[in-house]
């Protein structure tokens, strides 16, 4: 039976040795388990959510395109109508913290209860781990993980790419479209789209 | 507003006559912190159709601020300009300069600093008798340094018609400088190998050559902006392995590029050729799907991880243990178990030999496939059952193991006795052999049975397919190794008889079946010439195997016959080998005789389109000669007077794509449905966004509700 152990072992070995290669989430693969705090310093783990989907926005207050979607409170309505639904939606924030649009825990909070905006939770990431995990490039950027764990959607958040709040009416809003197909079963029509806004504010040479 | 400044006023007076006014205009500039923005012209000879009439937008940035090229890279957006001009009048696309690269941290951005002018050509029409063009124009930018600013402006500019105006002729003239320059002789193309794209050049100027290149693709959404690409020169090519985005949005077939090098203020212009198909999406299936049902009608099959993936692998390696091709030659080898069971340790030692020979074979195979397909073929699992040549070796395999299962030939009178000792003397090395044969025999019958499955695997990372592929002889041979490991179980099995003989001669049959199966499938490949040249063959093999091999045959009878034998098989093969080449047969012997009964059409790309576009219903059986769910769904659920009537009564196109034999077309169309076996059936509603792919094994409810489903005509 030696031979059954070391050919099963060998597998597993080949496959956990792919699976650290492959750095930047891609979808329908098992998205990246993170760890972070949130804005009042509690522990926030992805695997904590496992069986339900999970929505993951990148945001910065400083960013004109994140000021458009909650300007005309299209973020705030998306977020509403997801948790609505029993999803987890977590707002996450890579800027650096030596940027000038960074945000201190509190006064990011602050930020969000001022917009009205209604995560499950508002995550920190000033390192950028986890930005640099998901590859999120633009705020916003916009992830879809499904209740086991498969990422199923990247992409923006419409397909509108511009600053102008007034485009928000008549965008599709891609979460929302991608979020009813994988809620009712579905496979998601349009798993990657294009992200479009600023540039998340990493922390240069790291 | 921006102040007008004496100097201008002087250069102005002196450069051109009349026109200062059209650069003076307060309404043609827009100042912000960030940029410095002017609406500028050039028209040298007036505004007169025929003659050249330029308009540009002059962005000058504030040190180390930015605007975007029109791909912008990882974040950004390209500068947008939308004119108002008068009736007749058009403008054509920014003539955008060649771009230079803006690393952000980990990210990328392609775009511009300094002055920077954004040409754009104007036609003028025929019988322009105004004085003065009066153009308007709307231009967006988004422009950044660590923060990033949306801005935008309207613009007035009045070009006086009968004069000339060139204030800002050296501007527009860096401007062209600095524009990617055509490259006539250049040819590019790339083609997608996993996470890469691998671009080649052939043809670029001698300048060029050897030079450290840049790729800069004008599609966003495909490369890894950031990535530094792996180049080198060969024969005066240059090759470049490009990482894809794993987030990749689009997939384009051509992807105009710019390539850029040292030194040199404009890049080429490119148009890239992608000549393989992308990969489906987002469909990089983490999974085998089942080997029975569950596709993509149910939850998505990405849902399964690579576990179990290797669960399904080994219980079908389990199965194949009772596919008609393998059960005889192993049930014989595990009875023989039975008169050894007191040899524990050479049985143990034999079944783990025998694993080794079942997983390396399985891994060679699935490795060699992988590396046809890196190297640019387009190959599926079932490859090997694409050639005739390989076809009619297993059939003369196959009958020579009938025949040898029939008792009319031992093996042990063919071979040479010194390798008969060689075997004796090396158990193990037998049994590693056996189970390199086993694979062999089994082979058939995992293309047919496990073709769209295995498919599924050969899309996945390398080491990942690898390790489905080991999962699968792992479960090949795991009830010979249990059977080795406690002869006990052997123990169970009846005691050896009489009856065994009986047996042996009984599983010679579901060989002979599976001889016929293999004759069809060539039929189908190469026509009834080729079909008669194999039998003929496989008479001539057996008679060698009877004239060397029978037990009863004296060894003067032996000799006669045997070079009667040898002469039969040599005219045998001069008259079969080429009739089974590839290339000698007519096109469409096999195909259309798949094809052509009923409503059934030969599958194309295009007529798919056409189809949709015009509104109809498609469905797409992909199928093959030597698949055998796939003749099975034919022949049953697609056969139904119940299917056969909703196709009517909504007007479906029935397309057959025919793999049997080797198809570049339809291997790439399976890899853009994320497949690379069959069967695959797709619904192409019209309107709907991709189409929708039933189950392998098809059923008629199933086929029903997908043709009432969204988008479908009801």
């Amino acid at each position: 039976m030696n031979k059954l152990l070391v050919t099963t072992t060998v597998a597993a070995a080949l496959t956990l040795a792919t699976g650290a290669a492959l750095a930047a989430a891609t979808v329908g693969q098992p998205a990246p388990a993170f760890t972070a705090s949130d804005t009042s310093g509690k522990t926030v783990s992805l695997a904590d959510f496992k069986g339900k989907h999970v929505v993951l926005e990148w945001v910065n207050p400083g960013c004109p395109y994140v000021v458009k979607h909650y300007g005309s409170a299209n973020m705030q309505g998306t977020q509403k109508e997801a948790t609505a639904k029993g999803v987890v939606w977590l707002t996450v924030n890579s800027t650096a913290t030596e940027h000038g649009d960074y945000k201190a825990p509190a006064a990011l909070a602050q930020w969000m209860q001022s917009q009205k905006a209604a995560p499950t939770a508002t995550l920190m990431d000033a390192d950028g781990k986890v930005g640099r995990a998901y590859g999120a490039r633009t705020t916003p950027h916009m992830y879809i993980v499904n209740p086991s764990g498969v990422l199923v959607y990247a992409g923006g958040i419409d397909n509108k790419p511009s600053s102008n709040p007034a485009d928000v009416a008549t965008a599709t809003n891609h979460v929302k479209v991608a979020l009813n197909e994988a809620l009712a079963g579905k496979p998601v029509t349009q798993a990657s789209t294009r992200p479009y806004g600023c540039s998340v504010k990493y922390a240069t040479g790291a | 507003m921006h102040a007008f400044s004496p100097f201008t006023a002087v250069l102005c007076a002196a450069l051109c006559a009349a026109p200062w006014l059209a650069q003076a205009a307060p309404a043609a500039v827009v100042s912000t912190p960030q940029v410095r923005a002017e609406l500028v012209a050039h028209a040298p000879e007036g505004v007169t159709a025929g003659k050249p009439l330029w308009l540009g937008l002059k962005i000058e940035h504030a040190p180390h601020w930015h605007t975007y090229w029109k791909n912008p890279g990882d974040s950004g957006l390209p500068t947008t300009l939308q004119w108002t001009l008068p009736a007749g009048f058009a403008a054509a696309d920014i003539e955008w300069p060649t771009p230079g690269r803006l690393p952000l941290g980990p990210l990328m951005n392609f775009g511009y600093e300094g002055t920077l002018l954004l040409p754009v050509v104007i036609t003028v029409p025929a019988g322009f008798a105004g004085a003065m063009l009066d153009v308007k124009l709307r231009a967006d930018w988004l422009v950044c340094k660590d923060v990033c600013i949306p801005e935008g402006g309207d613009f007035d500019l009045q070009v006086p018609a009968q004069a000339a105006t060139a204030g800002h002729s050296a501007l527009f003239a860096s401007a062209r400088a600095a524009m990617p320059q055509p490259a006539p002789d250049a040819r590019a193309t790339a083609t997608v190998e996993g996470q890469h794209l691998v671009v080649r050049v052939a043809g670029l100027p001698a300048a060029w050559q050897g030079k450290t290149l840049g790729f800069l693709p004008e599609t966003p959404g495909v490369i890894q902006n950031a990535a530094v690409p792996q180049t080198q020169w060969i024969d005066g090519s240059w090759t470049a392995r490009v990482p894809l985005d794993p987030q990749r949005s689009e997939s384009p077939t051509a992807m105009p590029a710019v390539l850029t090098s040292e030194g040199q203020t404009a890049g080429l212009q490119v148009q890239v050729a992608v000549t393989t198909a992308w990969p489906a999406a987002a469909a990089a299936p983490a999974a085998l799907p089942s080997l029975g049902d569950a596709q993509v009608l149910t939850p998505p099959p990405v849902s399964l991880g690579l576990a179990l993936a290797l669960v399904f692998a080994l219980a079908g390696g389990l199965l194949l243990n009772l596919m008609p091709c393998v059960f005889p030659v192993l049930s014989l080898k595990v009875l023989s178990f039975a008169s050894k069971a007191d040899q524990r340790r050479d049985l143990l030692a034999g079944g783990l030999a025998y694993t080794a020979g079942v997983v390396l074979s399985f891994v060679a195979l699935a490795a060699l496939l992988l590396a046809l397909r890196a190297g640019g073929e387009q190959l599926g699992w079932g490859f090997q059952l694409q050639s005739p040549a390989v076809v009619a070796t297993l059939a003369a395999l196959f009958t020579l193991i009938g025949l040898n299962l029939a008792g009319v030939f031992e093996f042990g009178s063919v071979l040479p006795s010194s390798w008969a000792a060689a075997r004796a003397r090396h158990p193990m090395v037998d049994s590693f052999l056996t189970g390199v044969l086993a694979v062999a025999v089994a082979s058939p019958c995992t293309a047919p049975f496990m073709g769209a499955s295995l498919g599924a695997a050969v899309a996945l990372p390398t080491a990942q397919a690898l390790a489905v592929f080991a999962a699968l002889g792992l479960g090949m041979a795991l009830p010979y190794l249990a059977a080795s490991a406690w002869p006990a179980l052997a123990r169970l099995l009846p005691r050896p008889g009489v009856w065994m003989a009986h047996f042996k001669t009984l599983m010679a049959f579901p060989m002979f079946a599976t001889v016929v199966w293999l004759v069809w499938v060539l039929g189908v490949q190469v026509g009834v010439d080729g079909v008669a040249a194999l039998l003929g063959l496989l008479v001539a093999l057996a008679f060698a195997a009877w004239a060397l091999g029978s037990p009863t045959l004296g060894p003067r009878a032996r000799g006669g016959f045997s070079a009667v034998a040898v002469l039969l098989m040599v005219a045998a093969l001069v008259w079969a080998v080429p009739t089974l080449r590839h290339d000698a047969v007519a096109q469409g012997v096999g195909g259309s005789s798949n094809v052509s009964e009923d409503a059934w059409q030969p599958w194309s790309a295009e007529r798919v389109a056409q189809a949709q576009a015009a509104g109809q219903t498609v469905f797409v059986d992909f199928t093959a000669a030597w698949c055998v769910s796939c003749q099975f769904n034919k022949r049953t659920t697609l056969a139904t007077a119940e299917v056969k009537a909703a196709f009517e009564s909504q007007r479906v196109l029935l397309l057959r794509a025919d793999w049997t034999r080797r198809d570049a077309a339809i291997s790439a169309e399976l890899s853009r449905l994320g497949r690379s076996g069959v069967p695959v059936y797709a619904v192409y509603a019209p309107g709907a966004a991709g189409p929708q792919l039933l189950s392998e094994i098809l059923s008629v409810s199933e086929v029903l509700e997908a043709l009432r489903g969204p988008g479908a005509p009801n």
